[in-house]
């Protein structure tokens, strides 16, 4: 991949080495239902989503450069859309979701178009405080149940949200490869990353390309919020807004590596899988922000290109792990 | 109304104040601003608790704890910020972003969702001004805001140190260059920043109530003040902190205080929609 | 006149940057800028790109007034600069810094590959288009600029101290590209220490001291005015001129 940092590799064997490896993830993923019990089915969707919502949150927080701290707050939005439309409305659920996405991106539009302006410090403040007003507007307003939240109609069926998050967070990594990591809209929102006043300076019209950035991070988390809203059927603002959703995807697509295709989906499987594994043996607690929070900092002290910067070292050859490793890992 | 506005304003001034001088020197946006506050205002409310006194004179001890923790964490901060990383001012958001989930986590897991309360002297007395009657506590926050205030731009003004400071943040590369130890300006002024901040947190814990997700709330305001003075301007924080205050108090009046937010952001948004550099058009 | 500079004045906090600068470029000739650090000439560069808002003062590139426009429609109208420091994408290759300048013009990864490795080639850097910028020399970084700024295909080129840091051999290289460059219609603007790189290549010099143009000639006629030796030049070159 010519975008990747580091070394060129033999292009053929490795390619195809790829594409196999892919396919067998896809075959994989797809029977992945079969053996399950149903919690474990549940677990795998969580899985499946959050690799979704992080790498929606990669595209303008890692190949963008501008960091959004309140991404949670569209996911939050789509989860409600559907509701609304499914419930006062009595539209379909497609609809529902597809409406979500659309909601979501124009309100990264509203944000953005102010904010995606300054620096990118001002754009994490205002996103964040941005997820915080959402959060309140949800407890404020009637048409979202307020404080109590929604009750969606039930539609028990395990395998169907499995599949159509599958469907759904492959689209998120489909677009990532086609528009970010093979189109001019990746080279350019690569060189506002790396240099935004020489973007400029050779045409990059680069306040257009952020908000198209934006507007593509937040369509599909309001998506996947919709489709949340409708499998778990009860929603509530701290459930659907909270700021653990904001956090998880900044952790996952962290750990995994930012700006990198296959990170967040990696980050998005140990994070949860931790997550949920500790949930499992201690119960409902807090102490998992804790760890969210440690694992953050560690991240950026010690291994600011994430799980897949280790990766792509050649950590795998004899002899040469230990010292790919401390090249790496900054101490 | 609006002197219930301006007393407040007084306490957000100064935890403002340190959180743009920070970014102003160190280009760090501090999201664990809010957590500091919490944390001084637990640690009065432990204190207290264990040995009993006034809250008001564990103040100056407070501030020499958090300038200690400051400094300590400084240097994991300036890792995060410095050296071979791609983009420092993103790692610097992300771990301070990381630092307020791990303190608010802590405290969650510690203390739990309990609300607290610490009691002072001062609490339920009242203060006769004429034809007013204003809460004596308000007034003290009101009154430690300012004083607080006042020796800091002192400090920043007046002292060779407070100059080098400010020259740092106005320059980086150059001060580098004239000699200053940008390193350890750096720590100087977020150690300074977490001893404001925390020692406000006792007040701030007095006034209203002490509860371990608190933080959110006064990371809130220390946003909308930053903006509003423009980033990186340290006086414009005074006039933004005195505007907060007012603002909402008129929510809460007039709108209803749980609009407070929604207040605060669209007034937020409005400003960098128009003047993105602050109402005096003075940030960077 | 391709680009003119009218009154062109800015400042930062209280302190002038650029006083009343009026700048007249002619089509297909390479204008020199000098004056001591301090004097403007950046920012100068950062005005008309677009880069600064000016406090007053027009610029008209082409017939055009171009003094509110946007930076990238500056570009777009023709105007490529490159950076004193060099600014390049650092995580991408040689060609993709390239190539994001290509796609001003072509929206297709085949066109724009091909272009940049035609631009690639004119400034000698063809060999190193797959390396990551972060392995490459200052030298070839400044070429990468030149790159850059060239395959947006423009009509006015503004080289910002390209040959600062650079050997003497690397200077003469640079000197006959540049050259080359103009002998194929280009208009450029050249702001320079080295007074030898001014004096080989340009066709007219303006000189900038404390914010303010004192002079404007031609080469020969710059190194004996008066003022500009008092100012800058120093005795070494009257001899010479």
């Amino acid at each position: 991949m010519p975008l990747k940092n580091g070394h060129t590799q033999p292009h053929t064997s490795a390619s195809s080495w790829r594409w196999a490896l892919l396919g067998l993830a896809l075959l994989i993923a797809f029977l992945l239902p079969w053996p399950l019990s149903p919690l474990w089915i549940r677990i795998a969707t969580e899985v499946i989503m959050w690799a979704g919502l992080a790498q929606s949150w990669n595209i303008i927080g890692g190949y963008t450069g501008y960091l959004s701290f309140g991404h949670g707050a569209f996911f939050g939005v789509g989860a409600y859309m559907t509701g609304i439309v499914m419930l006062h409305l009595g539209w379909p659920f497609a609809l529902g979701i597809l409406i979500s996405g659309i909601a979501a991106a124009l309100m990264a539009v509203i944000i953005g178009y102010p904010t995606l302006r300054l620096r990118g410090a001002y754009f994490a403040i205002a996103t964040w405080a941005f997820g915080e007003m959402i959060r309140q507007i949800a407890t404020i307003l009637e048409i979202t149940g307020g404080a109590f939240g929604m009750q969606l109609p039930a539609y028990l069926n395990l395998p169907f949200f499995y599949y159509l998050f599958l469907l759904v967070t492959g689209l998120t990594y489909l677009t990532t490869y086609l528009l970010l990591e093979r189109s001019p809209f990746g080279y350019k929102l690569l060189a506002i990353r790396e240099h935004e006043e020489a973007a400029e300076m050779v045409g990059v019209d680069t306040v257009i390309i952020k908000i198209k950035a934006f507007a593509l991070s937040a369509f599909f988390p309001g998506v996947l919020g919709g489709i949340y809203a409708y499998w778990v059927t009860y929603i509530h603002p701290d459930s659907v807004l909270g700021a653990q959703l904001t956090d998880f995807m900044v952790v996952m697509a962290f750990l995994g590596g930012i700006g990198s295709l296959w990170g967040p989906f990696l980050g998005a499987v140990v994070v949860q899988l931790v997550n949920r594994v500790l949930w499992l043996v201690w119960g409902e607690g807090t102490f998992y922000l804790v760890i969210i929070g440690a694992a953050i900092c560690a991240v950026v002290l010690f291994i600011p290109s994430g799980i897949i910067g280790l990766l792509q070292s050649r950590i795998f050859l004899p002899g040469t792990a230990w010292k790919e490793i401390r090249k790496k890992v900054k101490w | 109304m609006l002197i219930d506005g301006l007393l407040i304003g007084g306490l957000i001034i100064v935890v403002g104040i340190g959180f743009s001088l920070c970014f102003g020197v160190m280009h760090i946006v501090d999201f664990a601003v809010g957590e500091w506050v919490m944390l001084g205002a637990y640690t009065g409310f432990i204190l207290v608790r264990y040995f009993g006194h006034d809250p008001m004179i564990y103040l100056p001890l407070v501030f020499l704890i958090f300038c200690a923790l400051g400094w300590a964490i400084y240097p994991l901060i300036y890792r995060a910020v410095s050296g071979k990383r791609h983009n420092p001012v993103l790692m610097g958001l992300v771990f301070t972003f990381g630092l307020s989930i791990l303190a608010k986590g802590g405290a969650l897991s510690v203390w739990g969702y309990h609300i607290q309360s610490i009691t002072t002297w001062l609490s339920g007395k009242s203060l006769a001004l004429g034809p007013l009657t204003i809460p004596a506590l308000r007034f003290s926050g009101f009154l430690f805001g300012i004083l607080i205030t006042l020796l800091l731009m002192l400090f920043l003004y007046k002292t060779r140190l407070g100059i080098t400071i400010r020259a740092t943040a106005q320059d980086r590369e150059m001060a580098n260059l004239l000699g200053t130890d940008v390193r350890k300006v750096g720590a100087l002024v977020y150690s300074l920043y977490a001893g404001v901040t925390g020692m406000s947190g006792i007040l701030i814990g007095a006034l209203f109530s002490i509860h371990a997700a608190m933080g959110v709330k006064y990371c809130t305001l220390a946003f909308f003040v930053v903006v509003l003075a423009g980033m990186g301007y340290v006086p414009g924080v005074i006039i933004a902190g005195l505007i907060l205050g007012l603002l909402q108090s008129f929510v809460g009046v007039y709108i209803g205080g749980r609009y407070n937010l929604v207040a605060l952001f669209m007034v937020m948004y409005g400003v960098l929609l128009i003047t993105p550099k602050g109402i005096l058009r003075r940030g960077i | 006149m391709l680009l003119q500079s009218h009154d062109l004045t800015k400042s930062f906090g209280g302190l002038v940057a650029v006083n009343q600068l009026s700048l007249k470029v002619e089509k297909g000739t390479i204008l020199g800028i000098i004056g001591p650090n301090g004097s403007g000439k950046t920012t100068f560069f950062n005005l008309i790109t677009g880069m600064l808002p000016s406090d007053s003062g027009k610029v008209i590139f082409n017939g055009q007034e171009i003094t509110k426009l946007r930076p990238h429609r500056i570009a777009r109208l023709g105007v490529g600069r490159t950076f004193q420091i060099p600014a390049p994408f650092s995580k991408m290759t040689v060609l993709e810094n390239v190539m994001v300048s290509a796609f001003l013009h072509t929206s297709s990864m085949k066109t724009a590959k091909k272009k940049a490795e035609e631009v690639l080639k004119k400034v000698d850097l063809d060999e190193k288009a797959d390396f990551q910028v972060l392995n490459v020399t200052l030298e070839d970084r400044k070429r990468l600029e030149l790159a850059r700024a060239l395959a947006i295909e423009p009509i006015l080129l503004l080289l910002d101290e390209v040959m600062s840091g650079l050997t003497p051999v690397e200077v003469k290289s640079a000197i006959n590209l540049i050259k080359q460059m103009h002998r194929q219609g280009l208009t450029i603007i050249v702001v320079e220490h080295v007074m030898d790189v001014i004096l080989s290549l340009c066709d007219r010099v303006a000189v900038l001291d404390y914010r303010r143009k004192i002079a404007e000639d031609t080469p020969q006629k710059i190194v004996n005015h008066p003022e500009v030796i008092r100012a800058y030049l120093g005795e070494r070159y009257r001899a010479r001129g």
